[in-house]
């Protein structure tokens, strides 16, 4: 009786939590006059996927998707090219004294600064250099967002690794970057995936920087092509949620990719969970 | 000697005093210089000129502005009430998932979904679930008979505000779910074995065993998350974009408006500055937690 309860609570919770979800997926493929129906219709309607095709055609959706795919792949990959090689000298060469946990806590902090700080006077940089509503200011703006959580990532990922093999190859006389690529690499392969996919949903879902680095189509991203049709007089419901099932659904595919490491991401490595 | 250590050895021969990770580290470094020291120098000056040149007038303003107070106050409100709820929501969910034999991992995956959605989306969400006349929630309610003619939840003066949270709740619960589950899974059986035989009830072993052993995970899942809760935008910004009236303005909302409505940029640089003391009190915390580990 107790298990009983217990698991009907669980299973509640779940309800909650995905009912919404499913609610926006239905909106999405309802025709306009199911979505008004009342009471509202959680089955049993007829699907179109009209308000796909028009996201797509009449808004230049397109556009914004491949956008965001281009500012995070590419925040990504640059976060990665400076972070790896920056935890590994962070882990595993000799420092003065204090020297790399101090260099550490220093990157992490740039981790903590509010976006809405930051935001203020990299939109007066880039405007001077003329960056603005261009993919390279916010691929610029995200790196900064997520280098420091690469390389906190990483640092425990190496660490995480056994001296020894590397120690061989050196004594063999492989060269340091040698060893990086071609020892640690591979080894730390899993991690560095997870880290890269957290670093991706991050730039995927970032809102606040790409609402103001970009306001021309030429840059925009998908949170901020919803945004648009959010803030109009009238809301288009049927467009809004085809929008949102389409921004959301690489990043739960992504995110299944990394569930392993969900807790040691969150917790910017403190957790190995 | 080890092969390490002779390598370090040459290593720091060979350069003498530059250390040689130096080199690795240096290119994030700059870009990471790059991209906040060199801001935060441009903001503080920025917040201390106007178009005659130095003036401390936009952080005098400050204390007459009352907007900005309101928006500092329900900042911390809104901070504090929801990081509360999703505390011990989240941990009554993890313990709850803890302790059943079967389907846990499948549990575990739908409780976190919310998280992972672009916050921009789940207010989009919300925002169709709220709306008045043609929203889920108020359908729901007609259904069972109750009238829902007052019920204006985001664009309602009183309610908008618990609206808003409600949603950061649901959305954010399931982080504290996640890392205090981890919390709970790493902490060894023996002492809560022992607490058993002793005869201490749930409700003993919770508070002084489990409570315990819990504590620094706690510590560091409160800070990670009062630290975003501080500086909440996208989904206020969706939902409400600050109103009714101000009813639901934050301080990035006030920033932002103030910054990239008004063009007020040298007003804004000084918030934004005060902002950043607000968020360092929690960044402090939070380094010195993770500086424990």
């Amino acid at each position: 009786m107790k298990t009983l309860l217990k698991y009907a609570a669980a299973l509640l919770a779940v309800a909650m939590a995905l009912a919404p979800i499913y609610w926006l997926v239905t909106i999405s493929l309802k025709r306009e006059i199911d979505q008004f129906a009342s009471p509202p219709l959680w089955l049993g309607f007829t699907p179109t996927f009209r308000h796909y095709a028009g996201i797509f055609v009449h808004d230049a959706f397109g556009r914004y998707f491949l956008n965001s795919v281009i500012v995070s792949t590419g925040s990504t990959m640059i976060a990665i090219g400076l972070g790896l090689p920056a935890a590994y000298g962070l882990v595993r060469f000799r420092w003065p004294r204090d020297w790399a946990r101090g260099i550490s806590f220093w990157i992490l902090s740039n981790r903590m600064l509010p976006p809405i700080v930051t935001i203020v006077p990299l939109f007066l940089m880039l405007r001077q250099v003329r960056l603005l509503n261009s993919l390279i200011g916010l691929i610029l703006a995200d790196t900064g967002l997520n280098l420091p959580f690469v390389i906190w990532m990483m640092r425990g990922f190496i660490e995480d690794l056994p001296r020894e093999i590397e120690e061989a190859a050196l004594l063999d006389g492989e060269s340091r970057m040698g060893v990086l690529l071609r020892i640690v690499l591979p080894l730390v392969r899993p991690g560095l995936a997870a880290t890269a996919v957290f670093c991706l949903i991050v730039a995927w879902n970032e809102f606040l920087f790409a609402l103001i680095l970009s306001q021309t189509q030429t840059a925009m991203t998908v949170p901020v092509g919803i945004a648009g049709h959010v803030t109009q007089y009238e809301i288009q419901w049927g467009a809004m949620s085809a929008a949102g099932v389409v921004a959301m659904l690489p990043v739960l595919i992504f995110a299944a990719a990394a569930q392993r490491y969900f807790v040691r991401g969150l917790s910017l490595g403190a957790i190995k969970g | 000697m080890s092969a390490w250590q002779m390598t370090a050895v040459r290593e720091m021969r060979k350069t003498r005093r530059i250390p040689p990770g130096l080199i690795w580290v240096a290119p994030a470094l700059l870009v990471l210089a790059t991209l906040s020291i060199y801001p935060l120098l441009y903001l503080i000056k920025v917040s201390l000129t106007d178009i005659h040149g130095f003036t401390i007038a936009h952080y005098a303003r400050l204390f007459h502005d009352r907007s900005f107070g309101v928006a500092v106050g329900q900042t911390l409100l809104y901070a504090s009430v929801a990081l509360t709820l999703e505390f011990l929501l989240g941990l009554a969910l993890a313990l709850l998932v803890d302790s059943l034999a079967r389907g846990r991992a499948l549990i575990r995956v739908g409780i976190l979904a919310p998280m992972l959605l672009p916050p921009v989306v789940a207010a989009v969400i919300w925002r169709l679930i709220y709306n008045p006349e043609f929203g889920v929630l108020n359908g729901m309610l007609r259904q069972l008979g109750f009238n829902t003619a007052n019920l204006t939840w985001t664009s309602g003066r009183l309610t908008a505000m618990l609206s808003v949270i409600l949603v950061d709740v649901w959305e954010w619960t399931p982080f504290f779910f996640l890392l205090l589950g981890a919390g709970l899974q790493a902490i060894p059986a023996e002492p809560i074995e022992a607490a058993r035989v002793d005869g201490a009830g749930y409700w003993r072993t919770l508070m002084d065993v489990i409570m315990p052993l819990l504590k620094p995970t706690i510590l560091l899942a409160l800070l990670l998350r009062s630290m975003d809760l501080l500086r909440i935008f996208d989904q206020i910004f969706i939902l409400t974009q600050g109103g009714p009236g101000s009813a639901t303005e934050t301080i990035s909302l006030y920033i932002y408006r103030t910054a990239f409505r008004f063009s007020n940029f040298g007003y804004a640089a000084a918030m934004s500055f005060i902002a950043l003391m607000i968020t360092m009190l929690a960044a402090r915390g939070l380094m010195r937690v993770m500086k424990l580990r």
